[in-house]
């Protein structure tokens, strides 16, 4: 088990380093920095002193060591375009994305689970029918198209809800909440909302099937045969076994729900991650892509490998299957 | 419609309000599309960071709602005898926003730091030589040449506190990593830095020993960039912001229609114009014409402009708001030629007809280059383009990108025809003339991407840099609009709209340069 | 096995199942529509010469200052919406069944390869689909985009931006193909029937093609099913984000993108009409993989 974690962890390690060199090489393709951070009447000298400047006429494996290297002692290095520290800059910008994944990824359990409980247990009935057909439209609607739509109807129409931003926001150390007010709450509703949307339909869905499936299982069966009340027989014995599987996947998702972010993001003009990379791709801001993926990758890692060494934890023959 | 041509009615309100100022306590709240990247006046030579600090920072003189140069941190200035430059007399009894006297040391501390090799405005100051102090409150700046417009050309020159630069260790523009003016600012402006949390929320509150008289209301003034367009626009209609700049276009007339709100149309002065590969020797993105390029043909461009209807493009994409441009300036700019205002008629037939006389009856097709984020509905014009090109046997592939990429893929001549927009700088007929018509060189012609070269054009730009006799540089400018129309160096196609949209308690002045003033606002 | 079943008791179910009825119709509807838009569309949107500016922004035939010329209306170009949208699911259906299609055989290929392999290759391969789904679909389209920009002569360039999309949108569905087949094969290869082929020495190959793939055919078609709904997104989002295709080669997305700037101004056919169009065709998809779903697990009924 020990042998299994460390391995994992080297070949996460790798995985980062991928992702980073991946994101590296991308920038050569984006555009040139420089027409970004220049003025109109600046002469093509100078542009060409500031690119020799931040190194961009260097080779690229150089230019790629000198990165991996900066990252390694944890210098993630400055903003093209604002001259900010990166590592500053993205952690100023987690807790919004963090705090709208997680708020998106509750909703879509609080609703998505009882409807999935719902929806198993009466499967013909229309209430049952109208949520399925109902959130399968929810997600057959591009993202963008969603949040504008609650945008205006919510924000514009009805005036209830904020259009835009964070609100007001309380800061404990560095982290900046929303957590806190009752106009940061009334802020995340409707972005939380258009990004849990997929997860909640998913969690739903998910948690339906496998209470379909629990139901027809043997002991199941058996315990109906034995007489034991319906309420105890969905309850007591199914759903438990309906949620393990749920879960896991659930969890698998929250890194999925993270790198979603940036459409809800951009749409909301949410002070998160995802919106600060969009204006980084606007800008070229090369730095900013760069660690910014590799943040990403970090989580994604992070989460796969927790879910790996809970699933070994749980099931030893997968040990068998996992020897190498 | 909603148009107006010019913010007349916006500015005579404001101006009545000066008198009566009311003192109603008001947090004024505004968004557009691009965050300033930057506090540093010196750092980054880019519109949406000089529009911003220009209610922070001064300069020595500063642009009234028409564009006209008035006296700022200098009281006046004369040219200095033989045109060997300007004298500026400073104003006394300013201080910046720390309480540090403004003086002569500023004024030279700040040009000193505006041409060091880090600063991005280094080209403001190409012709001159050095400044002089000549007191505490006079100085000269030494120019190579006669400069005749150079006051003005320095409006957006904002000055810096060497003191407090100098404390902080901002004595140069922040080149690689932040400095203390990046995020911080120290100007004599009508507004202050209250705080700034980049990407998020600019907040500026008045500076109560501003040395002018206040012509605002407003008590604290928060900037929120709203990239996304529908978002901004729900912003605005919720109340949650007072302004908003830009707006789409095609959004204006229903904001108009409702209760409350006010939408404000100008004119910029960014002329959009398509531009030719002239020194390219055949056509990169055609199937059939190769080792040929028939835009060296001026009949083939004369056709390309003749078959463009501008005024339908108007209509429908820029819905009336734009204006056709003959020149590379807009109508009314300084240096505009009134004898040239007209543009080709728009003519299928006649074009048709110089096709068929240059020996391209048949046609051919061609790469036509776009921005699809740059310009009002930039994307749409140059499609618009393609299908009215298509009309006289002229296919043009349309090939869009983002600007993050395109001025690149112009710089590496990847393109046969393009899409450009350019607002000149100085505000006079001389910018474009100095960077889209001279022949490329390192400091000149320095966005003539395709290469457009006319000996006399060349020979006309010093002397008209230097003229100080009116008439004569006017002759000059008119004769290279002629030889530029003659040509067809270019296609102008229509000066770009301007469109502001407010709740409607709120008096604004929309100056043709797009800079949003906080100091003309008023909130009733 | 699996015909049989679709033959006789799919057949039933489906005539039982009025919503995967209304689905594969209107599925079926779309699906010609794209198939014959060039014989029944009433324009072609890629024929610059055959719309005009001047009838740009009418609305449709019904309403007041709609023209019986263009039955759904006119685009900010003068393009008939009719033809666009029937020309647009087109492409938006091709892309995503071309990306659904590599996507299915590179995930199932390599999740068949690495849970019957296991060990280092199982590594490699499990650790490729962590790199990819750190990677958001927006950044494998600029990656794709701008690996094929830099080695591909620019007149190519052009003519592969859909291919590039495709890819783009590929390579973010194949982990899920890929992770499906792996754990099938995990299962599937601990029962006796497969340890029956192995000591009967069976190649390996043979054993995948002819033992496992069959047996989790059913889990592939609905996950195929479900992607090719999200691929049809997918380039839609992306057209919204700018990494997308270019505006004259009219897709689902690219249609909601433009229309996206006339959601306010009245224009309202331009956002509504193509949207619309969408959602029928992804609900009508998911629906159908529904279907499937319940087809393939009894247990669902």
């Amino acid at each position: 088990m020990v042998a299994f974690a460390v391995k994992r962890l080297i070949q996460s390690v790798f995985v980062m380093l991928a992702v980073a060199f991946l994101a590296f090489s991308l920038f050569a393709f984006v555009g040139d920095p420089i027409a970004q951070m220049t003025g109109v009447e600046t002469s093509l000298e100078d542009q060409d002193r500031l690119r020799e400047d931040l190194g961009l006429n260097d080779p690229f494996v150089v230019q790629f060591t000198r990165f991996t290297g900066d990252m390694l002692r944890g210098e993630f290095g400055y903003s093209f375009r604002t001259r900010e520290p990166i590592g500053a800059m993205i952690l100023s910008r987690l807790p919004a994305t963090l705090e709208l994944g997680t708020v998106a990824l509750l909703i879509s359990l609080i609703v998505g689970i009882p409807a999935g409980i719902y929806t198993a247990l009466r499967p013909r009935g229309v209430i049952s029918q109208s949520l399925l057909i109902g959130t399968l439209i929810g997600v057959s609607i591009p993202t963008f198209v969603i949040g504008i739509l609650l945008i205006f109807l919510f924000g514009v129409q009805l005036g209830w809800l904020p259009t835009y931003g964070r609100g007001g926001t309380v800061e404990i150390g560095w982290w900046r909440s929303s957590l806190f007010t009752a106009q940061g709450w009334r802020s995340l509703i409707l972005p939380a909302i258009t990004l849990g949307l997929f997860q909640l339909t998913l969690t739903m869905r998910l948690v339906r099937a496998q209470m379909m499936e629990v139901m027809r299982t043997d002991h199941i069966r058996f315990a109906i045969a034995r007489g034991v009340p319906w309420r105890s027989i969905r309850y007591r014995h199914a759903l438990p076994n309906t949620m393990i599987p749920v879960i896991t996947i659930i969890g698998l998702q929250f890194g999925g729900v993270i790198a979603f972010s940036i459409v809800t993001e951009s749409v909301f003009q949410w002070p998160g991650m995802g919106l600060l990379f969009l204006e980084s791709i606007r800008f070229v801001d090369i730095p900013v892509m760069s660690v910014y993926l590799v943040v990403i990758a970090f989580f994604f890692v992070v989460i796969n490998l927790a879910v790996d060494l809970l699933y070994v934890a749980i099931d030893p023959r997968l040990r068998v299957k996992e020897s190498f | 419609m909603f148009r107006t041509t010019f913010p007349v009615a916006a500015l005579a309100l404001s101006t009545t309000l000066l008198s009566s100022l009311p003192v109603a306590a008001e947090t004024f709240r505004w968004a557009g599309t691009t965050d300033p990247q930057t506090m540093d006046p010196h750092a980054v030579n880019a519109a949406p960071v000089l529009s911003f600090l220009n209610n922070v920072y001064e300069g020595l003189v500063r642009r009234d709602p028409e564009m006209g140069v008035e006296p700022s941190l200098a009281t006046s200035w004369e040219a200095l005898p033989d045109g060997a430059g300007w004298r500026f007399t400073l104003r006394e009894g300013v201080t910046f926003h720390d309480g540090s006297e403004f003086n002569a040391d500023d004024v030279i501390f700040s040009y000193e730091r505006a041409v060091s090799e880090a600063s991005d405005v280094r080209s403001w100051f190409a012709s001159v030589t050095e400044v002089v102090r000549v007191d505490d409150f006079t100085v000269d700046f030494v120019t190579t040449a006669p400069n005749p417009l150079f006051p003005g050309s320095i409006a957006n020159f904002m000055i810096l506190d060497s003191g407090w630069a100098a404390e902080n260790g901002a004595d140069l523009p922040a080149r690689d990593a932040e400095n203390h003016a990046t995020r911080n600012a120290n100007g004599t402006g009508p507004f202050m830095l209250a705080a700034r949390n980049p990407g998020i929320e600019t907040r500026l509150v008045p500076n109560e020993n501003w040395w002018d008289t206040a012509g605002h209301n407003v008590t604290e003034a928060i900037f929120t960039p709203i990239g996304n367009p529908a978002t901004g626009l729900a912003a605005l209609l919720s109340g949650e912001i007072d302004f908003i700049s830009p707006i789409p276009l095609q959004d204006a007339e229903q904001v108009e229609e409702r209760d409350g709100f006010e939408v404000l149309a100008g004119l910029e002065t960014r002329v959009i114009m398509l531009g030719f590969g002239h020194d390219h020797d055949s056509l990169l993105y055609s199937e059939e014409t190769t080792g040929a390029n028939p835009f060296h043909d001026p009949r083939v461009r004369r056709a390309v402009a003749q078959a463009i209807d501008v005024e339908t493009i108007d209509r429908v994409i820029m819905r009336g708001a734009a204006e056709p441009a003959s020149q590379l300036v807009p109508a009314g700019l300084s240096g505009y030629s009134d004898d040239h205002a007209d543009r080709p008629d728009y003519d299928p037939d006649a074009a048709r007809a110089l096709l068929d006389e240059a020996g391209y009856g048949d046609g051919f097709s061609f790469g036509l280059m776009c921005p699809n984020d740059r310009y009002i509905n930039d994307e749409a014009v140059c499609r618009a383009v393609a299908s009215m090109l298509a009309r006289i046997g002229v296919e043009a592939n349309v090939n869009a990108m983002p600007v993050r990429g395109y001025w690149d893929e112009l710089r590496a001549d990847n393109f046969d025809m393009y899409l450009l927009g350019w607002s000149p700088g100085t505000f006079d007929a001389e910018h474009p003339i100095r960077f889209l018509a001279h022949t490329p060189t390192e400091r000149l012609g320095t966005w003539n991407f395709g290469g457009y070269s006319n000996q006399r054009i060349d020979a006309l730009l010093a002397p008209i840099q230097s003229e100080v006799d009116p008439a004569a540089r006017q002759a000059m400018l008119d004769e290279v609009a002629g030889i530029l129309q003659e040509d067809v160096a270019y296609v102008p196609l229509y000066t770009q709209p301007l469109i502001w949209a407010m709740q409607e308690n709120v008096d604004v002045v929309q100056r043709p340069d797009d800079f949003f003033m906080l100091r003309w606002v008023t909130v009733n | 096995m699996l015909t049989r079943l679709m033959r006789n008791e799919g057949v039933w179910l489906f005539t039982r199942s009025p919503a995967a009825i209304l689905a594969a119709i209107a599925t079926l509807a779309i699906v010609a529509g794209a198939a014959f838009a060039p014989w029944i569309a009433p324009t072609n949107p890629y024929d610059l010469a055959s719309f005009s500016l001047i009838d740009g922004l009418l609305p449709p035939a019904w309403e007041d200052g709609g023209s019986p010329r263009f039955l759904l209306g006119t685009d900010d170009q003068g393009r008939d919406m009719l033809s666009s949208i029937l020309y647009g699911a087109r492409l938006s259906l091709s892309i995503a069944a071309m990306a659904m299609a590599v996507a299915l055989l590179l995930g199932v290929g390599l999740g068949l390869a690495a849970g019957y392999l296991g060990g280092r290759f199982d590594a490699i391969v499990m650790r490729i689909a962590d790199v990819q789904l750190a990677l958001p679909a927006i950044l494998t389209a600029l990656l794709i985009d701008g690996i094929s920009r830099g080695i591909l002569p620019r007149e190519m360039h052009d003519d592969l931006r859909v291919t590039v999309i495709t890819l783009a949108i590929a390579l973010s569905l194949w982990v899920n193909f890929a992770r499906t087949a792996r754990a099938s094969v995990f299962v599937e290869r601990s029962k006796d029937y497969v340890s029956a082929a192995i000591m009967m020495g069976q190649h390996p190959l043979r054993i995948m093609l002819r033992h496992i793939l069959p047996n989790i055919v059913g889990p592939l078609l609905v996950i195929a099913t479900v992607d090719l709904a999200s691929a049809i997104l997918l380039e839609a989002t992306l057209s919204f984000l700018g990494v997308g295709l270019p505006a004259d080669s009219p897709s689902l997305g690219t249609l909601i993108r433009i229309g996206m700037q006339y959601l306010l101004s009245g224009e309202w056919w331009i956002l509504w009409i193509p949207t619309v169009f969408l959602v029928v065709l992804v609900v009508a998809i998911n629906l159908l993989g529904d279907f499937l779903r319940d087809l393939f697990n009894p247990g669902m009924r």
